[in-house]
This record gives C-alpha cells, structure tokens and sequence, in this order.
C-alpha cells in the first residue's frame, strides 16, 4: 500500500513498509523477517499512541533483499551438499 | 494522524492523486479518524484473523473475476490451516513473482501458524478473509463488499483483525 493511500483512508492502526507491492510480509524464504513483520504490525495494537498513527517498518527494501538473497544462497549450498 | 503519520516517504508517492484522476471517484479519502479501541486481551490471549486484499484463494474455488473492468466484488473465505500448495493467486495488479516462490511475502499462512504454535498468540479464526483490490467503484465496494467482510470477519470471532494490502 502507497503511504499517501494509507495517509488518506485514514486506519486506526497501521504499519507502512517501504516495499515492492506484493511483499507486504517479506521476501521469499525469510521466515525471520515475515515472523517479525506480523509481530511488529500486531504490536501497534498497544503501541499506537492515537488514532490515524502509521508506523514505519524499520528496513529498506534494499536490506531486505540483501538479506534474502543470503538466505537464499545459503538454501542452495545446503541443497547441493546434499547431491554430493 | 500522529507524528508518526508523515515522516517518511514512499517508493511511488502521489499515487492516491495519480490514480484518482485517472479514475475519478476510484480512490477513498476520509475525513473523520476513527475512535480507538485499546484490547482488553494480551497478544498471548488473542484470537487472530487476517484479511488480505492479495486474491488468494483455496485452489478449485471459483477464481476471482481479474479482468472485469470495474472489479470484483466478493471475496473468499481460507482456511486459516491451509498450506501454500493448497492455495492459488488470481489477481492481475500486483507483482507476484515473490508470492509463487513463497505465499508467505503476501499471504502468510504459515508464519501465521507458527506464531500460534509457539503460543505467541492463542489461536487463528478457523478461515481468513481475501479479496482483489482492483475495485474502481469505491461506493459501491463500501456499499457491499466490505459490508460483506465485515460480517464474514464478525461471524470468525475474532479478538483481533491484521490488515493487508497487497
């Protein structure tokens, strides 16, 4: 979701990760960070000081893709270990 | 709107404008902030229910209408213990590229469950909610559709409710 759409329908709570649409949780196979990203947008039900408050995910895309194409790479090694 | 609300930027700003004038009356505005309720349960005691926008949806089950031109306005209900081989996309709006590798970027069944299991929170509704979000008719989506989930999110019993956009 655009910030400028969140800003203007107004929810009570909400989260905005600056991300590519269509990894509103993550990226593929980055179980930690999906887990975190739930967490994170749940905790806003206590942690919202007021109405129309919108919370900034604390990651770039950038880092986040960093991260899973690590954790990729890493499922790769681990798949090809186990041909050899 | 808090202090938190405008600090930051957005990959693709002005799209709300952007796509309003394109298609007048397609976009929500609000003018009134809606009251906040505080839970009266922890995390740990909560019911939790998620509603997505992504057009998920449990293979076999009619696919979503992704090419009408004004939208599709009904949704579909998932069995929350559903895996991702058990689930299908059909949506047309949305880069999908990451969700055919892992549902869990848009639609996170799994993480979902985990999060159960480890006793985070109590338990999940026994189906989550998922509609397409290419509805250009915003008074007619207010009129039915979300009327539609809201009851369906209602008849789940929920103690809390997690919101995507896809």
């Amino acid at each position: 979701m655009s910030l400028d759409v969140t800003q203007r329908i107004k929810p009570p709570r909400a989260m905005f990760l600056p991300f590519m649409m269509g990894h509103h949780f993550g990226v593929p196979f980055h179980t930690e960070l999906q887990k975190k990203i739930i967490l994170e947008a749940l905790g806003r039900i206590d942690k919202a000081p007021a109405s129309g408050d919108i919370h900034m995910f604390p990651m770039t895309w950038a880092k986040a893709r960093q991260e899973g194409k690590e954790i990729e790479a890493k499922i790769l090694a681990k798949a090809d270990d186990g041909k050899s | 709107m808090t202090e938190n609300s405008n600090d930051f930027s957005q990959l693709r700003p002005g799209l709300w404008d952007t796509v309003n004038e394109r298609y007048p009356d397609s976009m929500i505005t609000r003018d009134e902030l809606v009251p906040l309720v505080r839970p009266v349960k922890t995390l740990s005691e909560s019911r939790v229910t998620f509603v997505s926008t992504a057009g998920v949806q449990p293979r076999g089950t009619l696919p979503f209408d992704t090419v009408h031109p004004v939208g599709d306005y009904t949704f579909r209900r998932v069995p929350s213990g559903s895996k991702p081989a058990d689930l299908e996309i059909h949506q047309l709006k949305y880069p999908t590229a990451g969700a055919k590798r892992d549902l869990n970027v848009i639609f996170p069944t799994e993480r979902l469950q985990e999060l159960t299991a480890d006793g985070i929170i109590a338990g999940l509704s026994e189906n989550f909610i998922s509609f397409i979000g290419y509805n250009m008719d915003a008074e007619r989506l207010e009129r039915t559709l979300a009327e539609d989930i809201a009851d369906a999110v209602e008849a789940e019993k929920p103690d809390v409710v997690l919101l995507a956009p896809a």
